[in-house]
């Protein structure tokens, strides 16, 4: 692991110690535990009941795969299983043994049943999935049982909604694999939005304007994204996607007579946009309603103040001023009062990204004309490299649970989205296609 | 894009209705059991949770929530009694343990070439295990804050003398409730810290379940302890049966 985390860690951990008063039980010594031996659960799925080995196999394998993405679950190999391959029934077990799951070093089993129903009057039929999930170290105790209903062609998602739900029952916040992160690709040739999976799966184009378009950025309900866009008059401007009939298209075009907008995020609430715009040949971050009114200046100096990025409460906004002579990481308030400057170290700090949980601020680093990404949490106590790599690693963006940062990395050649969990060491590639992919936004919990 | 995932509402109306009743039930017993049991430390009221989470499991994805919320709340209710405790106990016990521990010592004494071994002091017991665990430099230990406590009955450094066979199941247990504990790594950037109290019985077996003495404010990392520790059964026999304390405090470690 990387010495840095270590420190990091251990800073953390002594300061914790300082705060915590022991009590002994009895006068006996307490077992003192510092080191998980592991940092994955692992999860034994059965082949849910009720419907063709090939399908019950697919979905198994699917819900396997969405539990990797977590970097939280290892799927066991079902050769190893003591118990039964397949659910019997959800209702009546009589076989069921734990010990058959203890042995084989399950933490989680999954059990579940598949069926296909008709809708009344309609001739289609709809998969209704259900599943629960048993807790092995406790006696198999039963955590969650639910029931997804959707068409045939819904079998990827409900596999990854049952994977998600399996990590918030272990975990405390579901997994992400239903989400979606946008980003910007150079593979039509000029720079498009684009949309996939998080996991990188079902990639899909969004903006087909052949301009520059960049910066994408959902809006927290997830039915938006604002982005920026040179498509008229080849000036930057803010542009909206909509999905389920919003109202897509310029959005801001008036402000400021006009001045060019070089990029835009939501606030928490989805009410307020922090704007990056040209003012008197500087760009300056205002905030502005959705609806264009009330605009406020936050940053007023000759300087660049640009990469806004929002607190989850939305009272704080993290971004890059040359206040200091080279771009460094800066707090304000999101009236623009209270300013301070976060980094210190390293001469050029850019694009910060506060995670949902409010613990951290990712942001990317130069060193040596290569960028890696970095975490400091807000009180700039503990700051140190994540993902640090000879070629470059740019653009972080976390995950709605705050496990995971997306981000862009030319370390294979081109560059490409990858993502991280929080150990660092544990690199995906998402994109596989021609051309650059960057400025991932990863997007809010689905629907 | 916009997905229709209906989980069945009716179904769940039954359901909900069927386990209302059963947790309401589950509620009185617990209740009434609290009442009647003498011991109310000893009755975590886990159980009667559980089938509340099952029936509350909503189409969203918060389900498991609800239930990380009542879980740790109970728990913190019954260490209030026990915090006030520990305070005289150790003064009282910390005599008691050494008196204890050459009880226990005199068997396996006899037949090994033990007599060599030293009582060790719990500071150098922990700084071997840290040296085991690869870290250099000794933080300031808590326990040298836990020896706050002790110094009001007169302690000097920590005072606690262990006898080399409890060292060794310190040393064991540990080892063996680490390759249970899973820690996902997000969890490991926090400074969490949580205290259970553990009942052994002879053979090492956990009766009933760890009970939170001191919540790490994070109900899920409590989780992923108290789940370790039910993993871990059983544990090496402990040198005498009853009440064991484990700390749980994530370092670096990868």
């Amino acid at each position: 692991m990387n010495p840095f985390l270590s420190a990091a860690l251990a800073a953390i951990a002594a300061l914790a110690c300082l705060l915590s008063p022991v009590a002994f039980a009895q006068g006996k010594p307490p077992v003192i535990v510092t080191d998980p031996s592991a940092r994955v659960y692992r999860v034994a799925i059965q082949r849910f009941a009720g419907t063709t080995e090939d399908a019950s196999a697919r979905l198994r394998e699917k819900i396997g795969t969405a539990l990797e993405f977590s970097s939280l679950f290892r799927p066991l190999d079902p050769i190893a299983f003591l118990g039964a391959d397949q659910t019997p029934s959800l209702d009546e077990d009589l076989a069921f043994a734990c010990g058959d799951w203890s042995q084989i070093g399950a933490d989680a089993l999954v059990q579940g049943e598949i069926r296909s129903e008709t809708k009344l009057g309609i001739g289609k039929s709809d998969l209704v999935v259900e599943f629960r999930v048993r807790d092995v170290a406790r006696s198999c105790r039963k955590l969650i049982r639910k029931r997804y209903r959707g068409g045939p062609d819904k079998e990827s998602e409900i596999a990854k909604r049952i994977a998600d739900d399996i990590v918030g029952a272990f975990t405390g916040s579901r997994g992400v694999s239903a989400t979606e992160i946008t980003f910007v690709s150079s593979r039509p040739g000029n720079r498009e939005i684009f949309v996939m999976d998080a996991d990188g799966g079902n990639v899909r184009q969004a903006t087909h304007n052949k301009s520059i378009n960049t910066f994408p950025s959902w809006a927290p309900d997830g039915r938006s994204i604002v982005y920026t866009s040179y498509r008229e008059k080849r000036r930057p401007g803010l542009f909206l996607l909509a999905r389920g009939g919003g109202s897509p298209g310029r959005i801001l075009g008036g402000l400021m007579g006009g001045a060019p907008q070089y990029r835009a995020v939501f606030d928490p609430e989805g009410k307020r946009l922090a704007v990056v715009m040209s003012a008197n040949g500087a760009a300056e971050i205002f905030t502005v309603r959705k609806d264009g009114k009330r605009l406020d200046r936050l940053t007023e100096n000759r300087n660049i103040d640009i990469s806004p990025s929002w607190s989850p409460d939305g009272k704080r906004i993290a971004y890059v001023s040359d206040r200091s002579g080279a771009p460094q990481i800066y707090l304000m308030d999101s009236d623009g009062s209270n300013t301070r400057r976060l980094t210190f170290q390293g001469a050029y700090n850019t694009h910060p990204a506060w995670s949902p949980d409010g613990r951290w601020i990712a942001y990317e680093s130069r060193l040596q004309g290569q960028f890696d990404i970095w975490l400091i949490d807000p009180d700039g106590a503990v700051n140190f490299p994540l993902v640090s790599h000879p070629r470059s690693d740019e653009h972080p963006s976390w995950s709605p649970d705050s496990r995971l940062l997306a981000f862009s990395s030319t370390r294979r050649g081109r560059a490409d989205i990858f993502v991280t969990d929080l150990a660092g060491d544990n690199i995906r590639r998402l994109t596989r296609s021609a051309g650059d992919n960057t400025n991932p936004s990863w997007g809010p919990y689905g629907k | 894009m916009t997905v229709s995932l209906d989980p069945l509402n009716e179904v769940r109306r039954a359901e909900m209705r069927r386990l209302l009743l059963f947790s309401t039930l589950g509620h009185v017993l617990v209740l009434g059991l609290f009442f009647a049991l003498p011991n109310p430390s000893s009755a975590p009221a886990l159980p009667g949770i559980i089938s509340v989470d099952l029936v509350s499991a909503p189409p969203g994805a918060p389900a498991p929530k609800p239930k990380a919320a009542p879980k740790p709340k109970p728990q913190p209710v019954p260490p209030a009694p026990p915090k006030p405790k520990p305070p005289p106990k150790p003064v009282a016990k910390k005599v008691v343990l050494p008196t204890e521990a050459p009880a226990a010592i005199p068997k396996p004494k006899p037949a090994p070439a033990k007599p060599k071994e030293k009582e060790v002091e719990y500071d150098d017991l922990l700084d071997q295990l840290r040296a085991e665990a690869g870290e250099e430099e000794p933080p300031p230990e808590p326990v040298k804050t836990a020896a706050a406590s002790p110094v009001e009955g007169g302690g000097g450094r920590t005072g606690v003398r262990v006898p080399p066979e409890v060292a060794a199941w310190l040393r064991d247990a540990r080892i063996h409730v680490r390759n249970a504990w899973v820690l996902p790594p997000g969890f490991r950037l926090q400074p969490l810290e949580a205290y259970v109290a553990v009942e052994l019985d002879a053979a090492g077996n956990v009766i009933g379940s760890p009970r939170i003495e001191r919540s790490s404010g994070n109900p899920w990392y409590d989780e992923s302890v108290t789940r370790a520790i039910s993993k871990a059964s059983p544990l090496p026999a402990p040198p005498q049966a009853g009440r064991w304390d484990f700390v749980f405090r994530p370092e670096d470690s990868y």
